[in-house]
């Protein structure tokens, strides 16, 4: 009885400090089919990134089916950048993501009318549909 | 001023000595006294690191019933209050909504990066 009494508190007093690592070990292969279509273009350095980072992303890919297939493709084409980028940098472009989404329609419909004419100035070819825009 | 004099190999005489004066049952007595001190002596040498670091531990929160108690009590609220704030953080931190919409939006990342 005082053995086990001993076992069980040192047992919960591991699995205490343990308890993120545990609770954040996901690796390549333990993702379901979809999450790894979803997030294809990070197979390679999926077991470098860190736990937060996995776990947004793990999120991120349950929306994947309800995506359609421009959606998909823009996803794949930005995955990579957006994963180099610093957690500064991720938190910095959803923080400007936030104040774009609050200005009026008509205004922000100018601003991508804008940033697609440079996009297609940059690429030197005429502005494409929208829709098919697939710049990461 | 006499004993300064035993060295070591004069005392295991002299035990050796006092030994063989011994009766037969005082002698089997202390074998199996000797044997049963040895028994438990290994037992408790092979008792598992997990079970000695707990032992140790337990200690540390003193020798009262009621100081033990209160460490479980708390042992357990941290683990509890713990899990949550993890559990919590991982919720709150759920930015799936926003990180969709600029992955998959129409205006490319480097137009909210700075």
């Amino acid at each position: 009885m005082h053995l086990i009494r001993h076992h069980l508190f040192a047992f919960s007093i591991t699995i205490l400090l343990f308890l993120p690592a545990i609770a954040g070990a996901q690796t390549w292969e333990s993702l379901t089919p979809v999450q790894q279509e979803a997030l294809a273009p990070l197979s390679k350095e999926w077991n470098t990134l860190q736990t937060l980072q996995k776990q947004r992303l793990i999120n991120l890919a349950k929306r994947y089916p309800q995506l359609n297939a421009v959606q998909k493709q823009r996803l794949h084409n930005r995955l990579e950048k957006w994963s180099k980028l610093t957690p500064e940098q991720r938190n910095r472009a959803r923080e400007k993501f936030q104040a774009f989404s609050k200005v009026p329609l008509e205004k922000r419909e100018q601003v991508k009318q804008m940033i697609r004419q440079q996009e297609a100035e940059k690429l030197n070819t005429p502005a494409v549909d929208p829709a098919l825009t697939n710049t990461p | 001023m006499k004993n300064k004099e035993l060295d070591h190999e004069n005392i295991k005489q002299l035990l050796n000595h006092s030994v063989a004066q011994l009766d037969r049952p005082t002698l089997t007595r202390l074998r199996h006294a000797r044997e049963q001190a040895m028994t438990r002596y290994a037992a408790r040498s092979v008792e598992p690191v997990f079970a000695r670091a707990g032992h140790a531990i337990w200690h540390a929160f003193g020798a009262q019933h009621k100081s033990r108690l209160w460490a479980t009590t708390l042992l357990v609220a941290i683990i509890l209050f713990s899990a949550t704030a993890y559990w919590n953080h991982i919720a709150k931190s759920d930015t799936a909504d926003v990180d969709i919409a600029i992955l998959t939006g129409d205006l490319p990342i480097h137009f909210y990066v700075d």
